[in-house]
């Protein structure tokens, strides 16, 4: 059922269901943003949904060196998970094995002065075998852990702040090309500060359905509603007639606010870029705390 | 407005000066920090004889001491919190023992600048101080945590003894530095020579110091780029010590990396 026309696109009306959720801002620099940038995709990589990754992660956005904590190119990762001890082991994971591991990186807490934290740094310098020092520069304590290339420096913890996953659109059009180039302009549209779309290039066509109809054991399995090969098979078909593609925009956010602005831009910007329907996927409303009708997104960012 | 303290006359001795922090002062009215009572040699002065105050009563955590105080000893030492900035030369023993907040001195300093008392083993546990001129003998000795930053030179035996923290000269730190030094970093922004108690590592950009040279600009020093961006040498000692302490020191002369 359509709420209203932007153009072509009809809207549907319904809402988008989100979730609290926990996050950390990591600040990662190197001596070029392509470097910084080398670590920031390995650390948010395999890190699409937290039921398969147990975290979401992606580039918030680059910094200039005049943004950063030691002068130099750098990249924003935000990294959500459901409590904060899920966001606790994962930096933890993620920094070692990705940011540590890459040449010429620093790795900074991007939430300075958040109430509550986790420990990076402070756990990480066990792989100094002793030989790690700390500092305490301006109030905050580093560790100065020595590698093979000299030294990673790293914070000792990292704020936690609360914020919302699982806010999304789901922009469809006749053909997979045209559905695709919609919604890859709305994805870019949609980045920008205190927003993660964890999916690759920030789209998913897999959207899910919790649960599976087959199965009792599985999380979550595809849905079934949204697939355009299904839509003669099931009675229950949602792809709207003339639909030949639907992708899913999965976004993250530092709040309620910015999920809602993010969605706001992807919506107007999907319409402009030739979607012809654009819904959004719920659980029926009664899982979610957040709810974000597309009727509200109505006037243009 | 800042409570700020003006010297009007050249006191007749050697004063005490540890009241001089903000956490004693801040808050007091005019009269109150006009009679506080300092040690001057063998006698008592008043504050108030020796400073024209201004800015009083007000419950911000900071002060201005301005003048030639190179009379005053102990200023700053012992303080936790608040910001002190002095504009003029400050005597011996300026921000001993100092535990936290910020001691800018846009001057000289005199002897032990940041360092522990005669027969303490901790001098300095937190907080910055930064000198843009040069600092005496035995900067930051005993220094456990915290961060001493001279834009000069400091005197001999800078860091004696020193357990952790850093004491960073920016052009160039004295003889005999490090001397017991266990696990502190001194840093000389120009060619120095170790003890023989230390040992050459490697050249290296050092992260951790990017980020303390940053801090020292934002506190107020002049910090070249080059510093930012170049190698410098590391040496491990004291050797006589626990040998995890290093002196870091930049020379350009050596070229790039």
């Amino acid at each position: 059922m359509s709420a209203y026309t932007l153009g072509v696109t009809d809207v549907a009306d319904t809402f988008a269901e989100a979730f609290p959720m926990r996050f950390a801002r990591l600040v990662i620099t190197a001596v070029s943003e392509a470097w910084a940038h080398e670590a920031a995709r390995s650390a948010t990589g395999f890190a699409t949904s937290v039921i398969g990754c147990k975290c979401e992660a992606a580039i918030e956005r680059a910094l200039s060196p005049d943004e950063t904590p030691d002068g130099r190119p750098g990249i924003a990762v935000l990294l959500f998970a459901m409590d904060r001890e899920g966001v606790g082991k994962r930096i933890v994971e993620r920094v070692g094995q990705c940011v540590m591991t890459c040449p010429t990186t620093a790795c900074f807490d991007g939430l300075p002065g958040a109430e509550r934290t986790v420990a990076l740094g402070a756990t990480l310098r066990h792989f100094g075998d002793r030989f790690q020092a700390s500092k305490v520069i301006a109030g905050r304590r580093f560790w100065r852990i020595p590698v093979m290339e000299g030294e990673f420096l790293v914070s000792d913890s990292a704020g936690v702040g609360q914020g919302v996953g699982g806010g999304n659109l789901v922009i469809g059009a006749g053909s997979d090309e045209s559905a695709l180039a919609a919604a890859r302009a709305a994805a870019q549209a949609m980045r920008g500060e205190g927003i993660a779309l964890p999916f690759p290039g920030g789209i998913v066509r897999s959207g899910s359905k919790v649960g599976a109809l087959t199965s009792k054991s599985m999380p979550a399995s595809t849905n079934h509603q949204m697939a355009p090969t299904l839509r003669a098979q099931v009675t229950d078909s949602l792809v709207p007639e003339g639909v030949g593609a639907m992708f899913e925009i999965v976004i993250d956010g530092v709040s309620e606010e910015a999920v809602r602005e993010a969605m706001r831009r992807g919506l107007h910007t999907a319409a402009a870029a030739g979607a012809t329907h654009v819904t959004a996927a719920n659980f029926g409303g009664k899982l979610g705390e957040f709810h974000f009708p597309l009727d509200g997104l109505r006037d243009p960012p | 407005m800042t409570l700020t303290l003006t010297l009007n006359s050249k006191p007749p001795g050697r004063v005490l000066a540890a009241a001089l922090s903000p956490e004693r002062l801040c808050g007091l009215n005019a009269s109150a920090v006009a009679g506080v009572e300092l040690r001057c040699g063998g006698e008592t002065v008043a504050l108030g004889d020796l400073f024209d105050v201004s800015g009083a009563g007000v419950e911000e955590d900071a002060m201005v001491l301005a003048g030639d105080l190179s009379r005053f000893d102990g200023i700053g030492a012992g303080m936790s919190r608040g910001v002190i900035e002095v504009r003029g030369d400050v005597g011996a023993w300026s921000g001993a023992e100092m535990s936290g907040g910020v001691l800018r001195i846009f001057g000289n300093a005199g002897a032990r600048l940041g360092a522990a008392y005669p027969g303490a083993r901790v001098g300095m546990t937190g907080g910055e101080i930064v000198v843009s001129g040069d600092a005496g003998e035995e900067a930051g000795a005993g220094m456990r945590r915290g961060l001493v930053a001279v834009g000069g030179r400091t005197g001999n035996g800078a860091g004696l003894r020193m357990l952790a923290g850093t004491v960073i000269a920016l052009s160039g730190i004295g003889e005999e530095a490090g001397l017991g030094n266990r696990r502190g970093s001194l840093v000389s922004g120009r060619a120095a020579r170790p003890l023989p108690s230390y040992a050459f590592a490697t050249r290296f950009r050092p992260p951790g110091l990017r980020l303390q040279l940053l801090r020292v600009r934002e506190l107020g020093l002049s910090v070249r780029d080059g510093l930012l961006d170049g190698s410098w040498a590391r040496w491990s000692g004291d050797v006589t010590e626990l040998g995890r302490g290093e002196m870091l020191i930049f020379n350009e002369e050596e070229g790039p990396l």
